[in-house]
């Protein structure tokens, strides 16, 4: 419902309105530079008071805050504070939040301060409201102003001795401007009805409904698509190469592109805008771009060693007693180091923005936290003052922290101002993972001690933050400003220990980024509690007390006591004074910890926000290594709760977040580079719902006391919570998250068991590894004297003659002929070959890549110029038969001839025929020119001579008709040994031995098809008639890559030729029944299966996030394709890794069968990651095979392999 | 120009066959609902229901959903008459800052359309590959159990 509070859009829509009464007031004095501390910004005067509060004539209601809605639900909250003190309905409040043209300037979004800070202005201010109308109200009744209520947007004397007044009636025809300047009589909390309640969230309907919300869904007039392309320095910020990289990039690389309208450089800032956003997207892949080599400042194979390596700052934040002196004297003395890894934001949304450059202003539509900052930002990056620039801010995905919103805003603003239009930048998934100002690694140092009667005497902590301040994107790239290491302090949250060691000592050491970071939720204080809860704890063990009972000895802060007994009576806490009394169930350990925290945030000594304790309950797998936890107890005091269900809300997001970086979060980093590797989910896993704790919250009620933020409190003692716990179930501490299973395996000293796998029939022999295509070059060739001996055999190097040019092209061959050669054509895929990925149908011109160098295809459309138009029938035959072209020069072998000699004489003519009869194309395919030797064309007489029995096939006569039939085609048309023999020096096929014995072919590995083929299961006819019937076999898996193509051309022939091939080809194997082959494949999966139990490291969580959504063992519901187990899949029992790597870069366009195929890798998995996913897959998938050596070169071979046209 | 059925509705675009069905559904069709966040098919929020199942319509091209039935969040339910699941997902409050809720509602529609009844293991392994960040899971399963039990008491509402 449009409503007058909705319409306002600027300050001045609200100056000039009528029917309104505004609250308003001065702008706070600018914050000033504190030194350390990341830049603010203060208002500007020119726009003169902030707008706070608006009732109009309606009887609606604005609010406005400078804060934004996270998706922690403050939308909702503010409405509620404003409703209770204006006493309107909540419907008829709009909340306006951090749109910088009305909205009043409250910094970033951060420090959980909105409702605990910056909300007592709008409350204030709607309390001013209130007055005013009771005021005006009580003229109109003509009666004192006690005598009037507020209740529900309607005025009226108390004693009802006449009609309500609607509020908005109050205002009709006037403006009035109310200033807040001093305090203001507001409602007593005992007097709530809104605020304390569970109002339900107004956003929620439009996200579930598919409203436009987020700044995604913007859609303006004339809007174009845009995409960045960004450095290879991922997340590095700091260093002089950074702007300094982007030597040149190749236009033209992306000129086949439709709707390309700019691509736009400045310094290192690369961008691409077309009409449509697939096209933005393509380019991206396939603009060709030179960067210059960088040096990184430091390698984060170490992040402990970096961070102490950086240069620092010591700043001591709190001194009590002689801890020097309490250390000397303790007892027992406790000297413990924790570290705390990168960690991303990880929005489930990449960031977007829109931005519309006119007549030099600026209008962005953002998901930013911090408008007003970035707002001065983007004036700065476009040289415009920041009255030109209007930040309007919508929803995003939820970000917990600086996530790429700002970034993404500023590179729209650039494209936007490049070409004149609205430009929509959506960030790729894979920049937001790179990019993504992380959370800080951390590195916490105590020292420590304790007395003969175990109390503790001595805390002496360091900690030690690699700033995170990250400056916008763009302004680098561009050069706008210089990338500079900045120190802020921001390692002080929450690092005073909240125990009074009776000797205490507490220092940061402020140091420059390593890595671009930024504020994530708990910034600081999660590291900082998670050193000060493990090592009480650990203080604890030493004395022989329950650490809680020890807890509750150091704790002065009464607020705190109540919390930690509630929270401990609520979850049963077992008191205990030595691990490994939970229990355990077999190889599982059961654990139970506590940890209590209250988040201090901002700068220090800063805020004191919500306190929080819980109590974790885990089960560790002793074998395996992994950690889960069962059940958490939270318990929290937030003062008073303005929205008890969005308080628990926030409650369970901070407990499964925390929970998810506990167990599984740390930014994998790329060796010797320092760069981001993590580009997608698998490298950067998250907690799914499988893992989901039971959570159990404990909110104490606190009426009247002032609320305290909780979007991150519940967060802070989490990690220390699970880590404890892990010590109770097990006896070893964990000082470095994530507790992942390998380290957990490292720390209990255990090894992964391996399950053997159930034996499996011998694998039927392996062709040898000497692939024929691609692997053998000129240097095979060069010194043979083969050569010399074949010089002397001149009478097979005589040209041969040209053939005369037929008549008119094609002929009246009738359509039942014509008919027969498109199957004949079918079975052959000779489209295949002569058609062009964007061609015509056999155009030709397709390059095939061999060893010996490029050969293209020719045209087979009967143009008479192009194409073969001019050839007659007898030329076709000498052609496919002998291999020579109709002016007489001889053919390569590329061209399968020494198979197509097997056919008869009735399908040369059908498929003459054929191909006469196509509409002809005037298409001069490129001339193929090998180097010498290869280019002496003549040669290929002797090589015939040598290589080529002549045909047609002549049929066995011990076999049965449907036999012959499969061998004819296989081995004529159908022209399999082309691909699936191994050839020898001279580029034949090796049809000895090794006929069909597995070959590789521009990169793929054509497997043996012979002895029932590489996997665990032989072929079976059955099995063979599926896969070349519908492309995918449940014992084999699914056609890929050219094979793909082969059984899509194989759609046209009749089911009788696909069973006669199958026939045929299930002869060469060990001749398998069904049952037995369906036995075996049981077998194969069952031990994938046992060996999935025992395999739990990175590469598991890498497959099981990036693949495991679609490759399960039925699990959960199929998503895409035909999720044949991989356990039967070929290409993981090939003896090469190639066909696997090759699927995994490039994904499956086109699969064989359901809709949707498989996503290609490449540009979002590293060689190295693909490297450990392969060597888990082969582990994982084919138990029995030997591990693959060297893949990471198998995969740097096959991305060339991949990369060529 | 490529034909395609959405919500009911025949629809014509002018797009390459292959671009991703995602695209054309956000740029061409102005639909919200399905929404982009990996492009590798991991995070489900871009689900659409194909033909019944939840898809991601990220890795399934435009030109492969010729004759089968596309049909996204906007096509469930409205303000006025939204789905069941819709209802449940709104009454449970079930999301933070709602980005994977497209992905959450359409994988529940397909998993009530084919086990009216799962269990709750039945149901994170439904969702497993759905990924929230947030950590509104606990409200998620909630909403689906309010979904079935609503189901099973007024079988009208589903």
């Amino acid at each position: 419902m449009t409503t007058r509070a909705s319409g306002a859009r600027t300050r001045a829509h609200f100056r000039e309105a009528q029917g309104v009464l505004l609250v308003s007031r001065e702008p706070p004095p600018p914050p000033g530079r504190i030194p350390g501390y990341p830049t603010m910004v203060g208002a500007n005067p020119a726009e003169g008071p902030e707008i706070l509060v608006a009732v109009w004539d309606d009887g609606s209601v604005t609010a406005l805050n400078g804060h934004v809605d996270l998706g922690t639900g403050i939308r909702t909250a503010l409405g509620q504070v404003v409703a209770e003190e204006l006493d309107v309905p909540f419907a008829a409040v709009h909340v306006v939040l951090g749109h910088t043209a009305s909205a009043p300037n409250q910094g970033a979004t951060i420090a959980s301060s909105t409702l605990q800070i910056h909300a007592a202005p709008l409350r204030d201010a709607a309390a001013l409201a209130r007055g005013w109308l009771r005021a005006a109200a009580a003229q109109r009744f003509r009666c004192a102003e006690a005598a009037v209520t507020l209740r529900d947007g309607i005025a009226a004397r108390a004693d009802a001795a006449a009609p309500g007044i609607p509020l908005g009636e109050l205002v009709a025809g006037q403006h009035v401007e109310l200033f807040l300047s001093g305090p203001v009589t507001v409602k007593a909390p005992a007097d709530y009805s809104v605020v304390g309640t569970s109002v339900p969230r107004v956003d929620m309907a439009a996200k579930a409904l598919g409203e436009a919300v987020f700044v995604h869904d913007v859609r303006v007039p004339q809007m174009l698509h845009g995409r960045v392309i960004r450095p290879p320095y991922a997340g590095l910020d700091v260093g002089a190469f950074v702007g300094h990289c982007l030597e040149s990039f190749e236009r033209d690389s992306i000129a086949h592109i439709d709707g390309i309208v700019e691509v736009v450089r400045i310094h290192d800032f690369l961008g691409v805008v077309a009409e449509r956003e697939e096209d933005a997207q393509r380019a991206v892949h396939e603009l060709v771009v030179h960067w210059r080599a960088f040096t990184p400042r430091s390698d984060l194979a170490d992040v402990a060693g970096a961070v102490r390596a950086n240069p620092s700052t010591r700043r001591e934040l709190k001194v009590r007693g002689d801890v020097d002196a309490a250390l000397a004297g303790a007892a027992q003395r406790l000297t413990r180091t924790y570290l705390w890894p990168y960690q991303m934001h990880a929005s489930i949304g990449p960031s977007c923005a829109v931005a519309d450059w006119r007549d030099g202003s600026l209008t962005v539509w953002s998901g930013t936290q911090n408008p007003h900052v970035l707002r001065a930002e983007l004036a700065t990056l476009m040289g415009l003052p920041d009255v030109a620039v209007d930040v309007v801010r919508l929803e995003a995905a939820g970000c917990y922290g600086r996530n790429c919103a700002d970034d993404v805003t500023a590179d729209a603003a650039l494209l936007s101002r490049a070409v004149g239009r609205p430009v929509r930048v959506q960030l790729t998934r894979e920049q937001e993972h790179a990019w993504d100002p992380k959370g800080s690694a951390q590195l916490m140092e105590i020292d420590g001690g304790l007395d003969a009667q175990g109390a503790a005497i001595a805390y002496d902590y360091r900690s030690s933050q690699p700033s995170n301040g990250a400056p916008t994107l763009a302004l680098l790239l561009t050069r706008t400003i210089d990338p500079v290491p900045d120190v802020f302090h921001t390692g002080d949250r929450t690092a005073v220990p909240p125990y009074e060691y009776p000797n205490l000592r507490v220092a940061v050491h402020d140091m420059p980024p390593i890595l671009r970071s930024a504020w994530i939720r708990g910034v600081s204080a999660l590291p900082n509690s998670f050193a000060h809860e493990c090592y009480v704890d650990e203080l604890a063990a030493a004395a022989g007390v329950d650490p809680i009972e020890y807890r509750l000895r150091l704790l002065e802060d009464e607020r705190a006591i109540d919390l930690v007994r509630a929270t401990a009576r609520e979850a049963g806490w077992r008191p205990r004074t030595q691990p490994q009394e939970g229990g355990a169930d077999g190889d599982v350990l059961k654990g139970q910890g506590f940890a209590y925290a209250r988040y201090f945030h901002s700068r220090f000594p800063g805020f004191g926000a919500a306190w929080a304790a819980w109590v974790a309950e885990v089960e560790v797998n002793r074998v395996t290594g992994e950690v889960h936890v069962r059940r958490v107890v939270v318990g929290q005091d937030a003062g008073t709760m303005i929205n008890p269900e969005g308080v628990r809300h926030q409650v369970h997001g901070n407990v499964i977040q925390t929970t998810s970086r506990s167990l599984l979060e740390s930014v994998e980093t790329t060796k010797g580079e320092g760069t981001v590797a993590a580009r997608e989910w698998g490298a950067y896993p998250i907690l799914s719902f499988r893992h989901v704790p039971v959570i159990e919250t404990v909110l104490l009620p606190r009426p009247g006391e002032p609320a305290l933020g909780v979007g991150e409190s519940a967060s802070v003692p989490g990690t220390a919570a699970i880590a404890n716990a892990i010590y109770d179930a097990t006896g070893v501490r964990l000082r470095n998250p994530p507790f992942t299973p390998e380290v957990v395996r490292a720390a209990l000293g255990a090894t992964a068991p391996t399950v053997p796998p159930p034996p499996l029939p011998a694998p039927p022999a392996v062709p040898s590894a000497a692939p024929g295509w691609r692997r053998k070059g000129l240097a095979a060739l060069a010194g043979s004297a083969l050569l010399g001996a074949l010089a002397v055999a001149t009478s097979l190097v005589l040209p041969r003659p040209a053939m005369l040019p037929a008549g008119a092209a094609g002929g009246d061959f009738g359509a039942p002929l014509i008919e027969r050669g498109r199957l004949v054509a079918a079975s052959g895929n000779c489209m295949g070959c002569h058609t062009t990925a964007d061609g015509a149908a056999y155009a030709g011109g397709r390059a095939l890549d061999t060893p010996f160098g490029t050969i293209y295809t020719t045209n087979i459309t009967p143009d008479r110029e192009t194409g073969i138009g001019a050839w007659s029938l007898p030329a076709f035959v000498r052609a496919m038969r002998e291999g020579v072209s109709r002016d007489g020069h001889r053919l390569y072998p590329a061209f399968p001839y020494p198979s197509f000699t097997l056919m008869s004489d009735d399908d040369l003519l059908a498929l003459y025929a054929y191909l006469m009869a196509l509409p002809p194309v005037r298409a001069q395919a490129p001339t193929t020119q090998l180097a010498f030797p290869y280019g002496a064309r003549s040669l290929m007489g002797l090589w015939n001579a040598l290589y080529v029995a002549p045909g047609p096939y002549v049929a066995d006569p011990a076999r049965s008709a449907q036999w012959n039939r499969g061998a004819y085609l296989v081995e004529g048309a159908g022209h399999c040994g082309a691909c699936h023999t191994p050839r020898g020096a001279l580029g034949a096929e090796d049809r000895g031995g090794r006929y069909l014995a597995g070959a590789f072919v521009e990169g793929w590995e054509a497997p043996s098809l012979v002895g029932g083929g590489a996997g665990p299961v032989p072929w079976t006819e059955a099995q063979l008639y599926a896969y070349l019937r519908e492309g995918s076999s449940r014992e084999h898996g699914a056609a890929v890559g050219p094979m793909a193509e082969v059984v899509g051309a194989l759609r046209a022939l009749p089911d009788a030729d696909i069973a006669a091939m199958a026939h045929y080809l299930a002869s060469l194997g060990p001749g398998l029944d069904d049952a037995e082959a369906a036995a075996l494949a049981q077998r194969a999966v069952d031990a994938s299966r046992a060996r999935d139990a025992t395999m739990r490291d990175g590469a598991q969580r890498m497959f099981e996030a990036s693949c495991g959504g679609c490759h399960h063992d039925g699990a959960h519901p199929a998503i895409h394709g035909a999720n044949l187990p991989l356990a039967l899949n070929s290409s993981l029992h090939s003896a090469h890794p190639d066909n696997l790597v090759r699927v995994i870069l490039e994904g499956v366009a086109t699969p064989a069968e359901g809709v949707g195929g498989m996503p290609a890798f490449a540009d979002s998995l590293s060689d190295d990651q693909i490297a450990r996913l392969a060597a888990y897959m082969r582990q994982r998938f084919a138990p029995g095979a030997p591990a693959w050596a060297e893949v990471v070169a198998a995969v740097k071979r096959v991305r060339l392999a991949a990369a060529r046209p | 120009m490529l034909a395609l059925r959405v919500n009911g509705i025949d629809r014509e675009v002018s797009a390459s066959p292959d671009t991703p069905l995602l695209y054309v559904l956000r740029n061409d069709l102005a639909l919200n609902g399905p929404r982009y966040g990996c492009g590798l098919g991991e995070c489900g929020a871009c689900s659409v229901l194909i033909d019944g199942v939840a898809r991601r319509s990220c890795i399934v091209t435009v030109g492969a959903v010729a004759g089968h039935a596309v049909v996204t969040l906007e096509g469930l339910g409205t303000r006025e008459r939204p789905h069941p699941v819709q209802r449940a997902f709104i009454e449970a409050q079930a999301a933070q800052c709602g980005y994977c809720m497209n992905g959450m509602i359409v994988g529940t529609v397909a998993l009530l359309a084919r086990c009216a009844r799962p269990t709750r293991e039945q149901i994170r392994d439904a969702l497993a590959h759905n990924l929230c960040r947030c950590g509104a899971h606990v409200e998620i399963l909630r909403a689906v159990e309010l979904a079935i039990a609503q189901s099973a008491t007024d079988p009208a509402r589903s």
